[in-house]
């Protein structure tokens, strides 16, 4: 693990964001900077493009992100189809990182099928602020 | 033809079987009188036919006119009854009558009863044999009785004389073929007619089918639509939430970017605005997935409910960290109810008394009382709140209906709560004064017990 702790705090190295809407990729960067959450934000503006990265760092693991934000919803390919194709990605790739899904999703279905995937963490509400980096940071 | 009336009754004895059974009857009356005027007329002429013989025309002219007269003038007059058959009944025993007088007692001439009871099965009345009976009976007992007394001119019989053997067996015979004229139209009768009903009933039954049928495609329909419309409520909620909360995160990413109150007090603003919005987004979703959705049956844990609802309450906009929360539940019996829409009438009563607790006084609270037994729950939800005015209290539960434009409220919360729990077939109650306090009742009846 690269994290660092910092009085007390971990930041993280590196985390990715995984959003069509640039408002809300922008929002996630904003409160992650603003909060110290993490160094580095890696910005995804699609499921393919975050999948394309992660195979791309298969051989330098410190290239991988320790935490993924996951939209639920995007064209073409939603949070749950990346999360497919994410199960056949190598171990080493699955055991880097840690995904959390984000949505504004109210429908318990999207809920269960969160908590219910191996990979997903924890299930949040956007919009991403400085109250739930902090609840994040403590369950950690 | 008179109404039939079935030996066994059928079940769902109806009108149009009835009225299917009378115009069969009329039918039959109308097929039978028109035979029956081609055979009078035969009959009249007949008379003629046999007249050459014993120079018997006066006789043949006289009764045969008389016989006929009485028929038609009987079918004339009471056209609506059916005296005309019996009366024809009888004509058809003066027919025999007159022909054995024109044959001067021929035997065979007897054999016209016999002709005529078995026309007289067209009708499908066997009462219809007694009229022709009796006329037989009659002339043979005047005609014969008189002719053995001396009388020359009676010409009842050629035979000198008739052992009572052959009498009785003359009887015997003669009996059984009115008999079996009489059975036979019986059971003509009441063939057809059951007959009749039976086909009725498979008619029905085929309508019954095909109305099943339609109704179950239409539920089909229904529930395909129901499951669209849930689809469209999703994507457009959805749609309409998203953008919602990414302008709550650039608000909140800009609160921290200035200490300018008035900016601040700005952004407050918003915020709020944006928060009722998305609430009422919300409601609406709620409103439509409770409307529509089926109401199930699972054994509930109201302390699992109460849980819930309290932790997810913290994501409520302040002032919930003030106010006192009891949760008093008493669950005697296991109850059987629709674990989401209690989960929508808690949910909605305990955040109204949030969002409505009197911020001047010190000690804002929220009771929530469940007993459970084996005829259902009472819940009672009780606060210390501002309170509802005595003239509102029946209109807080319509729809859109806000107390104040100030609030935040969507005004669909209790009207929602009042369609839950009247689809539970509950009741709610509402005891509220103004700056005291507001308590809600609820029963809400075990579904066991309905069942039962």
């Amino acid at each position: 693990m690269n994290s660092k702790d910092f009085n007390g705090k971990r930041i993280y190295n590196k985390v990715m964001v995984i959003d069509d809407t640039p408002t809300d990729r922008y929002i996630a960067k904003e409160s992650i900077k603003r909060y110290s959450f993490a160094r580095e934000v890696i910005e995804m503006n699609s499921a393919e493009e975050a999948l394309e990265y992660l195979e791309s760092m298969i051989n330098t693991p410190d290239g991988l992100p320790e935490l993924i934000f996951l939209d639920i919803q995007m064209p073409e390919m939603d949070g749950f189809d990346f999360l497919e194709k994410y199960g056949q990605l190598p171990e080493l790739v699955q055991n880097n990182c840690i995904i959390m899904m984000l949505s504004t999703s109210l429908n318990s279905v999207d809920h269960r099928r969160a908590e219910g995937n191996r990979f997903v963490k924890r299930f949040l509400q956007k919009p991403l602020n400085r109250s739930q980096l902090a609840e994040l940071e403590k369950a950690a | 033809m008179e109404t039939i009336t079935l030996n066994k009754k059928l079940p769902g004895h109806d009108q149009m079987l009835d009225q299917q059974l009378k115009t069969h009857g009329d039918q039959i009356k109308k097929q039978s009188d028109s035979i029956m005027n081609y055979i009078l007329v035969c009959m009249y002429l007949a008379g003629f036919a046999l007249a050459p013989f014993y120079n018997t025309w006066t006789v043949s002219l006289e009764v045969g006119s008389l016989s006929l007269l009485a028929y038609y003038s009987t079918k004339f007059l009471l056209p609506e009854s059916n005296l005309y058959q019996y009366v024809l009944s009888a004509v058809f025993g003066i027919f025999m009558a007159q022909y054995i007088y024109q044959m001067h007692g021929l035997f065979e001439m007897h054999f016209f009863a016999f002709i005529g009871s078995a026309i007289l099965i067209a009708y499908q009345n066997w009462k219809l044999q007694l009229p022709l009976m009796i006329v037989v009976t009659i002339h043979h007992a005047i005609f014969g009785y008189l002719q053995y007394l001396g009388d020359g001119h009676i010409y009842f019989t050629q035979l000198e004389y008739m052992s009572l053997q052959t009498f009785i067996i003359h009887v015997a015979l003669a009996a059984a073929i009115f008999f079996i004229c009489g059975l036979w139209a019986y059971n003509l009768r009441k063939n057809t007619s059951e007959s009749l009903a039976k086909t009725y009933e498979i008619v029905k039954l085929q309508e019954e089918t095909k109305q099943k049928e339609l109704l179950e495609a239409a539920n089909e329909e229904l529930k395909k639509s129901n499951l669209e419309l849930d689809k469209f409520v999703y994507s457009v909620s959805h749609d309409l939430r998203a953008p919602l909360a990414s302008m709550k995160g650039i608000v909140e990413l800009s609160m921290e970017d200035t200490e300018d109150e008035m900016m601040l007090e700005h952004f407050n603003l918003l915020s709020n605005n944006i928060e009722k919005l998305d609430g009422f987004i919300l409601d609406i979703l709620e409103y439509s997935r409770n409307t529509r959705a089926e109401i199930k049956q699972e054994d509930i844990n109201f302390k699992e409910i109460t849980d819930d609802i309290i932790n997810n309450l913290k994501y409520m906009n302040g002032s919930k960290d003030k106010i006192e929360m009891s949760v008093d539940i008493n669950q005697k019996e296991a109850f059987l109810s629709d674990k989401s829409r209690l989960n929508i009438i808690l949910s909605n009563l305990i955040s109204n008394g949030i969002r409505y607790q009197n911020a001047k006084i010190d000690n804002p609270y929220i009771k929530v009382m469940i007993e459970s037994d084996i005829s259902g729950s009472s819940i009672s939800i009780k606060d210390n709140g501002i309170g509802i005015k005595k003239e509102l209290h029946n209109k807080i539960f319509d729809m859109f209906y806000r107390v104040s434009s100030q609030s935040n409220g969507s005004g669909l919360g209790l009207y929602i709560v009042k369609e839950a729990v009247g689809k539970l077939n509950g009741e709610i109650n509402v005891i509220s004064e103004l700056n005291i306090g507001t308590e809600f009742r609820i029963f809400i009846p075990n579904v066991r017990q309905m069942n039962e």
